[in-house]
């Protein structure tokens, strides 16, 4: 296990930077820049800002220049928002991100976990097509689409909660994280209430749990100790990399609820061709989803000894 | 007084009466072995009136003065909790993947309500079954055990809770002949000292004679003769059981005198090394096959005999080319094979392996099957020559046409196989590489299988490498056999020295396991 986690952390130095190389090529060669608004800028003022920005420089010396930074966790001022570094904006709303991302994952594995061992107990049952059927609507349904419903109905219809916004700081009013989280989770909890049915009965269709209803066992602890791990494998392995995309910032959802989280800042930073801000923000999501596979290959090996290379 | 009495049990699925009128009982401390072919209902027998099958019986079966026709899920399984212990033929799928022995064991032991064990008490609960070093073995999940180990630990997990009966289906089976005989005297002196009835489900009819008191011999889903298990063993009276037991191949019966004879040699290995990676980063590589010479001349049959790691399969699959040879040379008539074989030496070897429904895939049918190595050795045929093929090739193993159109889910266990023996002979090779081909088929199928190998020997002149751990299975139609333990061939000659003078100490005990 030690091996495997060596041979990752290795391994991620030259993936990181092959997903940086591309991302920096392709940002520059894209059309326009950071300087190109609606108001043309004097030829001066336009190479002045250049020049203090390091644009002027040669594209390699400018590639060397941000890898360099990235090493000291130093990403430069943004290049849009000028009164900040792109480390202050980061630290601002990671934690919002990470937050709505990590409370909706939470929520999802809950429903989805339940909603598909209830529904793999009684194959064929009322309750299995109703809950498959529910799976299958709420991952149909775009966040764009529930997220504003659910604003309307319990936001201005029935007054309940806030629409949007967070309080004076992430915890002080738990209220306004509800409806973001919900409408952020029910995708992902239909999508992993199907994969842990599959799962189940595949796995309840194996022989040692013929073995454990040998034993006498209950139905409960049959399910806990002798299925649910084999079960859970194709919901990590969706999990993995779903995560690393919730907790860097739901774009939709941060903008239907007026979260201030990183989300905006991916979006923005590529349509502003804000160089340091949106390098940075693919810098995080490369690392985590190489952090999240890498954590699920260990869940693997605890799910099923056998895989342990 | 009798423990467990069966009285008219019948099982029915779906409305089919699949097993009708079976009567037995047992006493404390007694063994009583179901026998028969795959299919004569013996499993349900033994498993429906716990609610272990989907069968729904009736008649009566009473356990320890208790009723268990008419009880619900609820009660059924309480019983199977408090009082009765099962044993599965596979330990491997039988056994949780992801728990370790000691979880095994303990789960086991609080099942009925005792304490939870601790570690001392684990070890003791192996150490009653034979498991050499238990403090260690409680810590290794089930794949990281041996195949012996493990049923042993399957034993162990059965009888923790202290069952008046163990119900043990078919568990020997899945495993070495030498490691049968350990496994079955373990199960007789278990029964012995604990005076826990003993209710066997066996194909293996040879160790019912020495492990079992009574046997009832079923087919069809009844019971065609039941008796002391000495009686049916040296006296057999229904047609069907006297067919049962010339279909065991054993030592006592004469060794065949008309094998064809060899020609020239065919292939040939010389110094035939495989290692395979440790795990681990710094591991040292293990040596599963250590520099084997080996050949096998036109026409005729070799048998590599050796117990469960003792690298006979990967032997077989390096001189096949399915798998990697690390050191030495593999010559066909005298010339060298590359690693990497070309279509024509492709052709020339070709593999039948032990689970034939493993080994087809499920959802190509029959004709597509047998055809496909003709699409990759024979480009130059066209799909009208393919047919022709495929149709001799049916033929040559005793199949109807009919069943072209099949897929291998509606094949029988040994129709399965002829179809993988078809696979093997459509491309017309000169040599077949048979591993435990008949080893998964209960012995009147495997007869049948070892009657259509012979017939291909004497009349289409085959020359086989029959890899297996049965040398009574071998003696049936092979000219020589080879004995390999931990990778190095131990022993070879004629099968009947090795039967008669077994040197090595792995000959002896295959020839005492037979």
């Amino acid at each position: 296990m030690r091996a495997l986690i060596l041979r990752r952390l290795f391994t991620a130095i030259p993936t990181l930077l092959l997903v940086l190389l591309a991302s920096f090529a392709l940002m520059r060669f894209a059309p326009g820049g950071p300087f190109d608004g609606e108001r043309p800028l004097a030829p001066e003022t336009r190479a002045a800002l250049e020049a203090a920005y390091g644009l002027n420089l040669p594209m390699g010396e400018q590639f060397a220049l941000f890898l360099r930074r990235t090493l000291t966790g130093d990403f430069g001022p943004s290049l849009v928002y000028r009164d900040f570094t792109v480390t202050q904006l980061i630290a601002d709303s990671l934690p919002v991100s990470l937050t709505l991302g990590g409370l909706a994952i939470l929520l999802a594995l809950v429903l989805g976990l339940a909603a598909g061992t209830l529904a793999a107990l009684r194959p064929g049952s009322w309750a299995d097509e109703t809950l498959m059927l529910g799976a299958t609507l709420v991952t149909a349904l775009p966040s764009f689409v529930t997220g504003p419903l659910l604003a309307l109905v319990f936001g201005l219809w029935l007054g309940l909660l806030p629409v949007g916004g967070l309080g004076d700081s992430l915890i002080s009013a738990p209220q306004f994280w509800v409806m973001p989280v919900i409408a952020l989770a029910l995708p992902v909890a239909g999508a992993i209430a199907k994969l842990a049915r599959a799962g189940l009965a595949a796995a309840l269709a194996q022989e040692h749990i013929r073995t454990a209803r040998a034993r006498g066992l209950s139905t409960g602890a049959i399910v806990l100790r002798h299925a649910l791990r084999p079960a859970l494998v194709p919901v990590v392995s969706y999990l993995g990399p779903a995560a690393a995309g919730l907790l860097t910032g739901a774009v939709v959802i941060e903008t239907v609820f007026a979260l201030p989280g990183l989300g905006r800042y991916f979006v923005q930073g590529a349509l502003n061709r804000d160089y340091p801000l949106i390098m940075a923000v693919i810098l995080l999501y490369a690392a985590l989803i190489i952090a999240f596979n890498l954590l699920a290959d260990l869940i693997y090996g605890w799910l099923d000894p056998r895989s342990r290379a | 007084m009798s423990l467990y009495r069966l009285e008219s049990l019948s099982v029915a699925i779906g409305g089919r009466v699949l097993v009708r009128d079976v009567s037995l009982e047992i006493a404390p401390g007694e063994c009583v072995a179901l026998a028969g072919a795959s299919g004569s209902g013996k499993s349900l027998t033994s498993l429906s009136p716990f609610g272990l099958s989907a069968g729904r019986i009736g008649g009566s079966a009473v356990l320890d003065g208790k009723e268990l026709a008419g009880l619900d899920e609820a009660a059924l399984r309480a019983v199977r909790r408090d009082t009765v212990g099962f044993v599965f033929q596979q330990p491997l799928t039988a056994l949780t993947p992801h728990l370790t022995s000691a979880q095994h064991l303990a789960e086991c032991a609080m099942q009925a309500g005792g304490p939870r064990p601790d570690r001392a008490a684990l070890g003791d609960m192996l150490d009653a079954v034979g498991l050499a070093d238990p403090l260690t073995k409680l810590k290794r999940y089930p794949h990281q055990l041996s195949g012996g180990e493990r049923q042993r630990l399957m034993i162990a997990c059965a009888i923790a809770h202290g069952p008046r009966l163990l119900i043990a289906d078919e568990p020997v089976s899945a495993l070495d002949a030498h490691l049968r005989g350990e496994i079955m005297a373990l199960l007789t002196r278990l029964r012995r000292e604990t005076g826990m009835g003993l209710l066997l489900v066996s194909h293996d009819l040879a160790s019912l004679e020495h492990h079992a008191d009574r046997v009832l011999v079923m087919q069809e889903g009844h019971v065609v003769e039941a008796g002391a298990a000495q009686m049916i063993a040296h006296a057999p009276q229904h047609a069907y059981s006297q067919a049962l037991w010339a279909a065991t191949p054993n030592l006592k019966s004469a060794l065949p005198d008309d094998l064809p004879q060899p020609g020239a040699a065919l292939v040939e290995a010389r110094g035939l090394t495989v290692r395979f990676p440790g795990s681990g980063l710094f591991a040292k590589p293990m040596t599963a096959v250590d520099g084997v010479d080996l050949m096998v001349r036109a026409g005729e049959a070799v048998a590599l005999i050796g117990g469960s790691g003792s690298g006979k399969s990967t032997i077989g699959r390096g001189i096949a080319g399915l798998g990697p040879v690390s050191a030495g040379t593999v010559l066909w008539r005298g010339e060298p094979l590359s690693a990497k074989r070309t279509r024509d030496q492709r052709r020339l070897i070709q593999p039948v392996f032990q689970d034939p429904l493993a080994s087809l895939d499920p959802r190509w049918r029959v004709s597509d099957i047998i055809a496909e190595p003709l699409v990759h050795l024979r480009p130059d045929l066209t799909s009208w020559g393919r047919a022709g093929l495929v149709k001799k090739a049916l033929q040559l193993v005793d199949l109807d046409g009919a069943l072209a159109d099949r897929l291998p889910t509606a094949l029988s266990g040994g129709q399965a196989q002829r179809v993988a023996i078809a696979r093997a002979l459509v491309a017309e090779p000169e040599m077949l590489v048979l591993d435990e081909a008949t080893s998964a088929l209960d012995p009147l199928v495997g007869a049948q299988i070892v009657a259509l190998l012979k017939r291909l020997q004497r009349d289409q002149g085959i020359a086989m490498l029959v890899i297996t751990h049965d040398l009574a299975l071998a003696a049936q139609f092979c000219h020589r056999a080879l004995v390999l333990d931990a990778g190095r061939i131990v022993e070879q000659g004629s099968i009947a020295d090795l039967v008669n003078h077994p040197q090595a100490a792995m000959t002896q005990r295959l020839v005492a396991a037979s």
